[in-house]
């Protein structure tokens, strides 16, 4: 085998060709391999299109020709494919959310483990380049303590859904599960642990929720609300205030926005609008997700978003649809061979 | 215009140049609201190290200055956090000079372990890009900008062939943390005006003891003007030193520029002490043509750059949200003919 690690994706859809296509061609330390799709014909079409040499709709094939496996498939999938990857050795990216449940999560990090594989979850945003300057500048408290996070995140026609989307056996969750879920991660990352949740949604049982609301309070005292929606056009955008000033961070635009009570720059500024690249050629924070993997397969790095953090995000959001009343999910004795 | 007040400048003369502690001195007797009662936690000196050239030569500050303002800033707050603050640049050579290089060479790091004062090279701190209004292009400032301290500024008494005086003012260009910002020349007032209201100097010294005329702020003759000025409002005393030097402040473009931004007089100022004008020698400087034209043409530059970035802008915003954008235009449209 090459020192180039070889990659194969599990689900030729929309997301591997806007996302994840221009991050693998921005990291030559992984070599093209395997496309794999229930539809045969689509996952031919995608290997030829972009230049893997095989293609398949079997899984086990997957464990063949690859070392490193990008997860896109429906939400119900992401459990049972990534268990069968992770146990037989195969590196493991997912999309998110990790899965639908807590045990689903469980069962993953299980499968890492008994596997001795990496797993990583994509909540690219961690990745992007403004978030990174957010949470640096966060983490100075130049904000002082932190009192209000308020997320907003939602759009009438952002992504070409599919059926599985609007299922709730498949799908596990609406727009808090889909939507939500990368301000609820992105708030965790920033701001430390959720303590009390309260949700109000309009899902039933047949169909999952397009509108939610999670009023929350973390375990500093902080409260906030993350509102998600797949019928409104929101703010998209993370406010958090904090005793001495805030913090405006775009979730879909590159934008910070701070102001500090007490800076020698806010004398005579309101507020300082930060510049972050806008235009680069793929989406970085895929390229820097998918190299943090491969850096941390071949021992230079941790994975930054694990099993462990992305089952807390969905940890969060199952305690929410449940009334928010349950303990916070703890992770069994296997924890410290988990990545 | 005639709300603001009338900022003082305090010259005193110092004709010994070892007899800076008690010029300083002096100046505070003279005006005793120069240095505040109270402190926040840290404090910024600024000094002027454009060139790894003695301080004698009139070209860069003085080292002595942190022994000085440390044992006057302690006198006020026992436990304030002193850092002097300076970025790495490209020199007159156009070769890249590291700050921590001139540090050493000039003897700041000696001078700092004595006054017990940390260096800071901003080249290497973590910076945040920020949008200023007039400037087309991103300016990548410290971090350190976004915390509370207080700020003093210490600059030479220099001509400038460029922009006719250096100072106060156009010493807060070094607390942008790129070596080459030659990009940003054609903007030069406006950024150092906007720099002006980002990070006003709460603390003006110009070191006027050896001045330099001819072909400043580097290649120029030293020359002994023996005056320091000491004053609170940086366009105070930049026109104060202009004054001293035997050139109009209105010469000045970026003294004019931040004057009119900041709704001021550039002559509203008043001098305390002794002060002994002496016009300094202006050499027919040698500009390379394409320098010369690209400060000439500044405005005509500026304005073509800020009109294509616009457009620029508005394409992609148009692109990545359609009917966001519209809307947008449609509210100011709508707001615009409002106000008509």
């Amino acid at each position: 085998m090459s020192d180039r690690l070889r990659l194969g994706v599990v689900g030729g859809g929309a997301v591997l060709e806007r996302y994840h296509i221009p991050a693998i061609n921005a990291v030559p330390e992984v070599v093209r391999s395997i496309v794999i799709d229930v539809d045969a014909e689509r996952a031919k079409r995608v290997a030829g299109r972009y230049a893997f040499p095989h293609s398949s709709s079997h899984l086990a094939d997957l464990l063949r020709y690859a070392d490193l496996a990008v997860v896109l498939v429906p939400n119900g999938q992401h459990a049972p494919v990534s268990c069968e990857l992770l146990a037989q050795g195969v590196h493991v990216l997912c999309e998110k959310p990790m899965a639908r449940s807590v045990p689903e999560c469980l069962a993953m990090i299980e499968s890492a483990r008994r596997g001795n594989a990496h797993l990583a979850i994509g909540h690219n945003r961690r990745f992007q380049q403004h978030m990174k300057l957010a949470k640096q500048l966060f983490s100075k408290g130049l904000i002082g303590e932190i009192i209000n996070i308020q997320a907003e995140e939602g759009s009438t026609s952002d992504w070409p859904r599919s059926a599985a989307y609007f299922d709730p056996a498949i799908s596990g969750g609406g727009a808090l599960l889909d939507v939500g879920i990368h301000s609820i991660d992105l708030i965790r990352w920033f701001a430390g642990e959720f303590d009390q949740l309260e949700y109000q949604g309009n899902g039933t049982e047949k169909a999952v929720e397009s509108d939610a609301r999670l009023n929350f309070s973390l375990a500093n005292g902080a409260k906030g609300t993350v509102v998600a929606s797949r019928t409104r056009n929101l703010a998209q955008k993370i406010t958090l205030t904090g005793s001495e000033g805030f913090l405006e961070v775009g979730l879909w635009w590159p934008s910070v926005r701070i102001r500090c009570t007490k800076g020698k720059a806010f004398h005579n500024f309101h507020r300082l609008d930060a510049a972050v690249p806008r235009r680069p050629p793929a989406d970085v924070s895929f390229v820097d997700q998918l190299r943090n993997i491969v850096s941390a397969i071949r021992g230079e790095d941790e994975v930054l978003v694990n099993g462990r953090e992305g089952m807390a995000a969905v940890d969060i959001v199952s305690r929410a649809y449940h009334g928010g009343a349950s303990q916070p999910a703890t992770l069994p004795n296997f924890s410290e061979a988990e990545r | 215009m005639s709300a603001n007040p009338i900022h003082k400048v305090c010259a005193v003369r110092v004709e010994n140049l070892d007899d800076l502690a008690n010029g300083f001195a002096l100046a505070l007797q003279q005006l005793p609201t120069l240095l505040p009662s109270t402190l926040p936690p840290q404090v910024v000196i600024k000094p002027n190290l454009c060139d790894i050239t003695a301080w004698e030569t009139g070209v860069t500050t003085d080292p002595h200055w942190l022994a000085i303002l440390a044992r006057e800033l302690r006198a006020i707050r026992p436990d304030v956090r002193i850092r002097v603050v300076e970025s790495d640049a490209i020199s007159a050579y156009k070769s890249h000079r590291s700050c921590d290089e001139t540090f050493d060479r000039l003897g700041y790091l000696t001078a700092a372990n004595e006054a017990g004062v940390e260096l800071v090279n901003l080249s290497r701190c973590d910076a945040i890009e920020i949008l200023l209004d007039g400037i087309p292009q991103p300016v990548r400032i410290p971090q350190l900008l976004l915390e509370e301290f207080y700020f003093i500024s210490i600059a030479n008494l220099k001509l400038h062939v460029y922009t006719r005086m250096t100072g106060i003012l156009k010493n807060t260009i070094g607390l942008l943390t790129d070596a080459e910002i030659s990009s940003l020349h054609s903007h030069l007032s406006i950024l150092i005006s906007r720099l002006f209201r980002l990070c006003s100097p709460d603390l003006c010294i110009i070191d006027g003891r050896v001045g330099l005329e001819g072909n400043g702020p580097i290649m120029g003759r030293p020359l002994r003007m023996d005056t320091i000025l000491v004053g609170n409002d940086a366009l105070a005393v930049d026109a104060a030193a202009c004054r001293l030097m035997g050139i109009s402040a209105n010469e000045v473009a970026h003294l004019r520029q931040t004057a009119r931004d900041a709704a001021r007089n550039v002559r509203a100022f008043e001098i305390v002490g002794d002060f002994r004008p002496h016009p300094f020698a202006v050499d027919a400087a040698r500009i390379h043509p394409a320098i010369q034209a690209k400060f000439a043409n500044r405005r005509v530059h500026q304005r073509t750059e800020l009109f294509s970035n616009r457009w620029i802008d508005r394409a992609f915003r148009f692109r990545e949200d359609p009917v966001g954008f519209a809307k947008s235009a449609f509210s100011k449209f709508t707001g615009s003919r409002r106000e008509r």
